[in-house]
């Protein structure tokens, strides 16, 4: 199961915006009263089909079950972070994408307090979720990156293997993107590591080379930007050719977000493959 | 004060700067060696900009600001936008001061100090002098500014470029980890590297073999031809505050800047006379 994460392309900027606590309101989903009769055993036997590929109305559903029957033993795994995270990251309303990464938040919060701290998914969810939540609030992000940090040691050492290196990226990107040594934990030379072994211990994942190659860029080590370019495209390539669902099109503003100063870097512009394949 | 604080600092005055003086040409803000992507220097200043707009009830958006990292483009944005206000590290300052008229408006204060020490580190027993170190290899981000470290940190005793092999890195841990290693002679550390050290965990211990005298931090400059005493007045004043308003106050203790203190020019006369004088 792969999906998006969606920790800040500029967290570590710091200049960010605000001093808002994390959202802890829940956003109201529309249509509930078309969702079908849900029970545990229903939603625990088909929790590992819900993901990217799943529509808005599907996840909101289980969501919303979830919500509604604190009692459920599925409150201890790592399923309403996981629901809570795909829904916020197909949500361009930055108001409404912040709710839903908060509450995967409070999720796996909870799953933590039932027990359910040795799944690494757990910590993953938590941490991919409260890396969404902070990343347009500056002190808010300053406030979590020890806990972002440690949530995501956690996934690593218990599941590393969890959505194509989820785990490697995210805490690889936080090195790059983290205000470096002496400030803060920020660390280029891990954060490179940890997305190179991304890259090579799971190649099919396109965010394991946008990643990669914008840490290249970002250390901007010169010989290595031939590198960079070259995962950008490898990593567009398996965008375009894979079945992403949902999470295809945020993915795709990344890479065209970033299109741009790859293209800088090499000195030639970079036209994007869609536009090529299409000639 | 070539380090995150360095931007936040930047960050900072610029927007004041830019209140100031809403339709003069954009701060220019040369960071040069610095860890930082433009654009996330640029987006991050902006992004600062919308804080101090609001915090100090100037209109939103009326803010401007230009980075770069490179020396040459700062040099060049210097002659083209011939701004009124620069944000600079000592050794630009320094270099360009007679071009362009500056003269120092505002410098951080830093654990109660306005002025720092270069130290030159090696392993411990290895050298014990710089003498010792002709033809070795010498690491370190401020070697980005070798007439800087030539005229000003070694009082023109020493000429960086001929005495030792440099090694400039934009990332400080990456070359202390070399010297750990033994793959480097000697790095070259700013006050906030060499306070840092002690996080590292080092493998080899290491000891200080040259320590310069006190350098005063360097913050915004103007151009004492384009501006007026009032406007360089009205922005000393805002900077003084700045650290005492509350969301500025998290922003200060994040980059470890206790205020802004307004500068005693005198304090800078002897860095101009080493630099006239320095070979």
């Amino acid at each position: 199961m792969t999906y998006r994460y969606l920790f800040p392309a500029v967290l570590l900027p710091l200049f960010l915006t605000g001093c808002a606590a994390l959202h802890r309101d829940q956003v109201q989903f529309d249509h509930l009263s078309d969702c079908p009769k849900q029970s545990e055993s229903n939603l625990a036997s088909r929790q590992n089909e819900l993901g990217p590929l799943s529509d808005t109305q599907t996840l909101a559903c289980a969501v919303d079950f979830l919500r509604n029957n604190k009692g459920t033993s599925l409150l201890s795994n790592a399923l309403g972070s996981r629901l809570c995270l795909n829904l916020a990251e197909r949500e361009t309303d930055q108001d409404k994408r912040e709710k839903l990464a908060g509450e995967g938040v409070a999720f796996a919060e909870m799953a933590l307090s039932k027990g359910g701290g040795d799944d690494g998914a757990v910590h993953y969810y938590l941490a991919a979720n409260l890396g969404l939540a902070v990343r347009e609030h500056l002190t808010l992000a300053m406030d979590n990156l020890s806990r972002l940090e440690g949530e995501m040691k956690k996934a690593l050492a218990k599941s590393p293997k969890i959505d194509d290196g989820g785990p490697m990226r995210l805490l690889g990107t936080l090195y790059i993107k983290a205000p470096a040594w002496p400030n803060g934990i920020g660390d280029r030379d891990k954060g490179l590591d940890l997305l190179e072994q991304a890259v090579k211990e799971f190649p099919g994942h396109p965010l394991n080379h946008l990643f990669y190659a914008q840490a290249i860029l970002a250390v901007d080590d010169g010989d290595a930007r031939a590198v960079a370019k070259s995962e950008f495209m490898l990593g567009e390539k398996l965008l375009l050719g894979g079945n992403w669902g949902y999470s295809r099109p945020s993915w795709q503003k990344e890479f065209d977000d970033f299109r741009d100063d790859i293209a800088d870097a090499s000195g030639a512009p970079t036209q994007p493959l869609a536009m090529q394949t299409r000639r | 004060m070539k380090t995150p604080q360095f931007i936040f600092l930047a960050s900072l005055l610029a927007s004041i700067t830019c209140i100031a003086a809403s339709d003069s040409p954009p701060i220019v803000v040369c960071y040069p060696g610095g860890p930082v992507n433009a654009d996330d220097a640029n987006a991050a200043m902006g992004s600062m900009l919308r804080v101090v707009e609001r915090v100090g009830h100037w209109q939103a958006g009326s803010l401007d600001s230009l980075f770069t990292a490179k020396a040459d483009e700062c040099r060049k944005l210097m002659d083209e936008k011939n701004p009124k206000f620069a944000i600079t590290s000592l050794g630009v300052f320094l270099e360009q001061q007679e071009r362009h008229h500056l003269v120092p408006v505002v410098q951080p204060k830093i654990k109660g100090q306005t002025f720092e020490r270069y130290r030159v580190i090696v392993q411990k027993g290895k050298y014990m002098s710089l003498e010792e170190l002709k033809g070795k290899t010498l690491g370190g981000t401020v070697l980005e500014e070798p007439a800087f470290i030539g005229k000003i940190v070694f009082a023109g005793k020493y000429d960086p470029a001929s005495f030792f092999q440099l090694k400039s890195s934009n990332l400080a841990i990456r070359a202390l980890r070399s010297l750990d290693k033994g793959e480097m002679d000697a790095v070259i550390l700013n006050e906030q590297q060499f306070n840092g050290l002690a996080s590292l965990n080092l493998n080899n211990p290491v000891e200080v073999i040259f320590t310069s005298e006190e350098i005063p931090l360097m913050g915004m400059v103007a151009d004492s031809l384009n501006s007026t005493a009032d406007e360089r007045t009205r922005l000393g004043n805002a900077l003084a505050g700045m650290c005492s308003d509350s969301e500025g106050k998290k922003l200060c203790q994040l980059f470890g800047v206790d205020s802004f203190a307004i500068v005693d020019s005198a304090q800078f006369e002897p860095m101009t006379k080493l630099w006239k004088e320095g070979k």
